[in-house]
């Protein structure tokens, strides 16, 4: 039940992600370079957590457990891997701004940036592992 | 690290499917098992040795 259950959620979730963004860029009058990335990253997002849950229906259908040991551990390395990247993400994204553009982020945009810098890195590195075994 | 596993499951007749639903895990897991891309906790490590009606210093091939 708690599996069927996560298995839901997680549809809930992408579907919820995919038509914000679709009422967001149908609001939005020009589209710049920061919302193409924006939505490349949440993209990404989308069709790798798709994949994961889509994995998982499989192995509901056939009645094996949708998460075991060694996916426990792929999430807790993932998990780490993404906080390390949240951490660096938070000072490396204004410092990048400063170099580059010559200006600091607002508060607003160093918090996205943390997101999705850090989400991204968790589903790569999940998928790294997951297909790695180890 | 070396396993026995894919030798024993033969030997009873189990496919990969079959042993992961007796050991509660996902099929890919034990592919990895039977690879020896994935070092097992002790717990599954004993489970399967159960199923497969050996020992772990049978079934795991352990390299100095």
């Amino acid at each position: 039940m708690k599996e069927k259950l996560s298995v839901i959620l997680g549809v809930g979730i992408s579907v919820c992600v995919f038509f914000t963004l679709a009422f967001y860029l149908m609001a939005k009058d020009s589209i710049e370079l920061f919302d193409i990335v924006s939505i490349f990253i949440i993209l990404i997002l989308v069709i790798s957590s798709s994949y994961i849950i889509w994995d998982r229906l499989k192995n509901l259908k056939v009645g094996l457990p949708v998460q075991d040991e060694r996916l426990k551990l792929v999430g807790y390395k993932a998990g780490y891997i993404a906080f390390i990247a949240a951490i660096w993400s938070a000072v490396g994204s204004n410092m990048g701004s400063i170099i580059l553009f010559d200006q600091e982020l607002r508060g607003g945009l160093v918090t996205a940036a943390v997101v999705l810098i850090s989400g991204i890195v968790f589903m790569v590195s999940y998928l790294y592992y997951f297909k790695k075994g180890n | 690290m070396k396993t026995r596993i894919k030798e024993f499951r033969a030997r009873y007749n189990l496919t990969q499917e079959d042993l992961a639903r007796k050991v509660g895990v996902r099929r890919e897991t034990i592919v990895f098992l039977e690879k020896g891309k994935y070092n097992p906790s002790l717990k599954l490590a004993y489970d399967v040795a159960q199923v497969l009606n050996t020992t772990i210093d049978e079934l795991f091939i352990f390299n100095e």
